[in-house]
Parts: structure tokens; C-alpha cells; sequence
């Protein structure tokens, strides 16, 4: 079976002044229907351009210089706008790090949940919906979302919503098209703590329940292992390593994984001193050679530097890209 | 929930003591709000107190009143026994070089026209400190201090990256060697793997400088990986107080139990 989503060694880069900035770097990944894959990484890894690419909304002078993306088995590179009109919000849909930044301020929500009801109907060809169905439509989506009290939010505006019901509204409109991938991008980082939890809790009892397919970005390790099943790890525009969430985090293989993961102060058990990773992200411009990490590798040897290590499975489903990783 | 104005201070003399803060702010159409209310807390020389809390709980305008950078509404500040609620600009001025803060944000809290080294140098040169070579020797010993290269007191902030811009905010705020140091969610911009770098860099200061902070955060695990001692704050209010290890691993109050099961967790490693 076809893959929904597969990208294959894609590489893009970005023109700058000093040139061109190589910020995906051969990226292979595959997503079936009813998988959840989390991206993580650092600023600067590549994976919110990843996935504004995978939209057809990546950077505007970006241009790919190898490899693919397919959706549905067709190359997203070909689609036309009227092409993407028949996808983007319906068969994609993506949700934002900033809930406020993506609702329109001067309409109320009934009116944007309306508006994105209407578009739909009009992309499948169906006859506009009247006033009171949209607006039936508007409160069952909000009622999903499990918003308190859909009918006021319905005639609100954003400003009067809090952080949590906007991300609420905006996960509604995003599954309002019935999409068949959703994207979210970084979905609960400009949350509270407990607000973050309520909506992370929300998104898994969606999945579960609409059986949808997740590609979750993110920078916070723990919120993509509360949401997804499978995890890919990126470092300066490279997957380098990516298996099921539960198996790379009790048994991470890549070196910088294992300082990803060193890094993060806990909430319970021995307080302990934090490893940093040394050194600082590198340049995309003139990245190092061979492996990518190499410089900041307490392991690296020769070959680090000298040949890019490729893609090893340490088993069927769990796989790293270092020359010394351990796959015993 | 717990809302006597003050706290008893655990420390025979601490180094800051606050004693039943408020802070109201007028909003639109007069109505009035209060960020803080009736908040109480001392600080022992040498322990790092922290202050977690979500957003609009008051946090941050607690480390403002603290340096007097707003004015506090009602309640008192002791700092070093010292009543420093009422003191005068120029005796405030003075009293600055002992108490600083780091800002949350390292990109913004830089001049862009400024190199490091003048960064750096400022408060030595507003207070009228130090000049010429003595300067230049203090400039290099703070970049020392924070693990920088002393080439970069040449550099300008759109050169470093956020982690090395705020270890430059650090030693800006070390430079005039003060006691005490807010910290105002110093690590919040940062990638966590950078944020576990400047967490040790300030663990390290804090022992060899003997140095008092006080630690604003909305993240619990940060907290507990630095601070002493707690306080959970919610609505302008301290919902809870006590020594880290104790609050994090048996709060006695609903609201911190929830704050910490918010949290995700990792697979067990």
C-alpha cells in the first residue's frame, strides 16, 4: 500500500546573501493513514520548514534541490494553486503555535467556522449551507473541540477567548474539512502548563477518535510523547533518528538524541546536574562535512567528518544515521 | 489557601525580605487589578528562591518590585536589613550595583548598535567604576566568568546566538558584583540544550561567587533543577512555600498537584 504521506530524500535550500543555506539536507520520512509522527528538534533543525513545505507554504525563495514529497502518491511539487485550493484545509490541515495570530480579529468565530463550512461545501461542489446550518455546523465542530459553552463562543470575538479556546477554535477549524493529515505546529508551546495539558489531552482524544493522522512538531520532547506514536529527531536539516516514540526515548541511539534528552531537567526523581550539549548549532550555509553533528560529538572519529553516515536500522522499526552508533 | 500578607523568615537575617506586596494596576474604564496580592517572602544570603507560576499569576511583577523597577502598591522591601521601599533615586542608583536582573528575552535586552565589550562595560562605566585598562581587564574577566571567548568583546549581538547573547545579559548583570540576582525566566528563549548550559553556568556562579537569586519560571522542572526553595503562585497570590524536593514531591495544595501532573512525562529511561 501507498504511503499517504512520503518524502524522499528531500533536500531545500533557502538563497541568503552568503549564499545558499542548505536547510533540509535529504529528509526521507513515510506516514501512513492513522499514524502520529513527531518531529523534534532545536531551532533551527529544519522541521517547521518541513512542514510548511510538505503545505505548499514554505519559505517563498526556498528551492528544492533534490529528492520529493508525495501525497497520496502524487508529487506536491506538481499541484497547481487550483490543486491546492482542493487541499489545503481540506485534505491538510495545519494548526499554529499562535492561537491569536491565526484567527481574524475584527470577525467572530461563528463567522470564521462559517466561512471555512462554506469553502468546503464549495470545494466538494455542494450547494452553500444556509446561515442556521452553518451555524449548527460551527457549534457541533466547537462542541467536538469540547469548548464549554459553543453558542457563546460562537458569537465572540477572539480577543474575548482565552489562550486555550482560541487553540480549541482552531483546532475545530482545522478538522472541519474532515482532513486526512494534520499537521501542528508546535500546538501547545505558547500554552500554560496546565492549558497545554488540556489541549495535548484534547488532540490525543481526537486521534483516537477520529482516527486521524498526526504530524506533530515540536521542540518539547514530552508533548510529542504524549500525542504520538512514532518519533523522527532532527538535527541541522537531517532525520537522525526516528522510531517508535516509547522505544527511542528509553533507548535513544544518536548522540545528540542522548544530549536532547540529557538536557531536559525533570519534574520527578533525583535532581541532577544537566548535560548541556557543547557547542552551538551550526551554520547551514557551510555546514560541517560528513555527519552534520560531528563537531559537537563527544564519539566522533575520522569518518565523522569525512562520510555523511546513512539511515541503520538497529530493528525494523527504529533507525539512526551515526557511524558509531550502537545497534546490538 | 494561605493568604496572610507575610511569612515568617526562615532565615535569622535575610538578605531580601518582602513583606506583604500588592500591586495594582488601573485598567480601562476603571477598573482596577491586582496583579499582586499580599505577597510576603524572604531570601537567605547564598539560596536561591524560586517563583513558579502561570502567566498573569503575578511572577514577573514581583521581580519588577523587588528592584523597585515599578512601585509597589503597599508592603515593604528589606534588602540587607535595609528598608529600600522609600529610598531616593541616587541612593536607589547606588544600592543597583548590588541587586540585578536578567530578562527573559537575551535578543531584545541588547543594544544591536552596541559591541559586547560595551555591553558589558556599561554599568562599570555608568557607575563610574572603572576606565581605561582597569576596564578592559574587568570585560575580559566577566567573558571569562560566563564562559565566552574574550574576542567577542569586538562581536556584535546579531554575531552570537541566543544562548551566548545571554551569557553576555549575565555578565553585564555580574559586572557591577552584586549579591543578588533576579532572574526573570532567564531561559524561557532558550533550546533546552542551551537552557541546561546557562542553568549550569548559573549554578556555578551562584557557589563560586556566593550569590542570591531570585528565580521567576512557569517551567517546574526548571525550577526544581535550580532553586532551594518554592513559591507557587496563581492570581497574584502564594498557593504554596517550601523547600523544593518537599513541594515537588508532596504538594500540600490542589492547585500545585495540578500544576505538576500538567507536565508531561517521559517514558521512564
Amino acid at each position: 500500500m501507498n504511503a499517504l504521506l512520503a518524502i524522499e530524500d528531500y533536500h531545500l535550500a533557502i538563497p541568503t546573501f552568503d549564499g545558499p543555506a542548505q536547510v533540509l539536507n535529504g529528509i526521507d520520512l513515510a506516514l501512513d493513514a492513522g499514524e502520529t509522527l513527531g518531529i523534534v528538534g532545536e531551532s533551527g533543525c529544519g522541521k517547521t520548514v518541513l512542514a510548511r513545505t510538505i503545505l505548499g507554504i514554505g519559505p517563498g525563495r526556498a528551492a528544492c534541490t533534490g529528492g520529493r514529497i508525495l501525497f497520496e502518491g502524487r508529487d506536491v511539487a506538481a499541484f497547481s494553486e487550483r490543486d491546492w485550493r482542493g487541499i489545503r484545509g481540506v485534505k491538510i490541515s495545519m494548526i499554529f503555535q499562535d492561537p491569536m495570530t491565526y484567527l481574524n480579529p475584527l470577525f467572530t468565530i461563528g463567522r470564521q467556522l462559517g466561512d471555512a463550512i462554506a469553502a468546503h461545501a464549495r470545494a466538494q461542489g455542494a450547494p452553500r449551507p444556509g446561515r442556521a446550518e452553518r451555524r449548527t455546523r460551527a457549534a457541533e465542530l466547537l462542541a467536538q473541540v469540547a469548548l464549554r459553552e459553543p453558542q457563546r463562543a460562537l458569537d465572540s470575538y477572539p480577543h474575548q477567548l482565552s489562550g486555550g479556546m482560541r487553540q480549541r477554535v482552531l483546532i475545530a477549524l482545522a478538522l472541519s474539512g474532515k482532513p486526512r493529515l494534520l499537521i501542528a505546529d508546535e500546538p501547545t508551546t505558547a500554552l500554560d502548563v496546565t492549558v497545554q495539558a488540556q489541549v495535548l489531552r484534547l488532540l490525543r482524544d481526537l486521534v483516537d477518535r477520529l482516527r486521524l493522522t498526526v504530524v506533530m512538531i515540536s521542540h518539547d520532547v514530552g508533548a510529542i510523547a504524549a500525542l504520538t506514536e512514532r518519533i523522527a529527531v532532527m538535527y541541522a536539516g537531517n532525520v537522525v533518528e526516528e522510531g517508535p516514540t516509547t522505544r527511542v526515548l528509553a533507548r535513544p541511539l544518536h548522540p545528540y538524541t542522548r544530549g536532547l534528552l540529557a538536557a531536559l531537567p525533570a519534574i520527578d526523581g533525583e535532581i541532577r546536574r544537566l548535560a548541556g550539549v557543547p557547542g552551538t548549532i551550526p551554520s547551514l550555509i557551510d555546514p560541517p562535512t560528513g555527519c552534520r553533528f560531528h563537531p559537537r560529538c563527544s564519539r566522533a572519529t575520522a569518518i565523522c567528518a569525512a562520510e555523511r553516515p546513512a539511515m541503520r536500522r538497529a530493528d525494523p522499526a527504529h533507525s539512526v544515521a551515526c557511524h558509531h552508533a550502537d545497534l546490538s | 489557601m494561605p493568604t496572610s500578607p507575610d511569612v515568617t523568615p526562615l532565615h535569622p537575617s535575610p538578605l531580601l525580605h518582602a513583606i506583604g506586596l500588592v500591586k495594582v494596576f488601573h485598567a480601562s474604564g476603571g477598573r482596577e487589578v491586582r496583579a499582586v496580592d499580599g505577597v510576603g517572602f524572604s531570601i537567605g544570603t547564598g539560596e536561591v528562591l524560586g517563583i513558579v507560576g502561570e502567566s498573569g499569576s503575578g511572577k514577573s511583577t514581583i521581580a519588577r518590585m523587588v528592584l523597585r523597577l515599578i512601585e509597589p502598591s503597599a508592603g515593604r522591601i528589606m534588602f540587607a536589613g535595609q528598608d529600600i521601599t522609600a529610598l531616593g533615586d541616587e541612593a536607589m542608583r547606588r544600592l543597583r550595583g548590588d541587586m540585578q536582573i536578567v530578562f527573559q528575552n537575551p535578543h531584545s535586552a541588547l543594544n544591536g548598535r552596541r559591541t559586547i565589550g560595551e555591553a558589558i562595560a556599561e554599568p562599570l562605566r555608568v557607575q563610574t567604576i572603572a576606565r581605561g585598562a582597569a576596564l578592559h581587564a574587568r570585560v575580559d574577566r566577566l567573558l571569562d566568568l560566563v564562559s565566552l571567548p574574550r574576542a567577542f568583546r569586538h562581536r556584535y549581538p546579531h554575531e552570537l546566538s541566543g544562548g551566548q547573547k545571554q551569557r553576555v545579559c549575565i555578565a553585564r548583570a555580574l559586572a557591577l558584583e552584586p549579591r543578588f540576582l533576579v532572574l526573570d525566566e532567564p531561559t524561557s528563549a532558550l533550546d533546552v540544550s542551551v537552557q541546561a548550559q546557562i542553568l549550569d553556568v548559573l549554578g556555578e556562579l551562584r557557589r563560586e561567587l556566593s550569590l542570591t537569586y531570585l528565580f521567576i519560571s512557569h517551567n517546574l522542572a526548571v525550577v526544581r533543577t535550580l532553586c532551594d526553595r518554592v513559591l507557587v503562585m496563581s492570581q497574584g497570590r502564594v498557593v504554596e512555600e517550601g523547600p523544593v524536593a518537599a513541594v515537588f514531591a508532596n504538594p500540600s495544595q490542589a492547585y500545585t498537584r495540578t500544576l505538576l501532573d500538567s507536565v508531561p512525562r517521559l517514558p521512564r529511561i
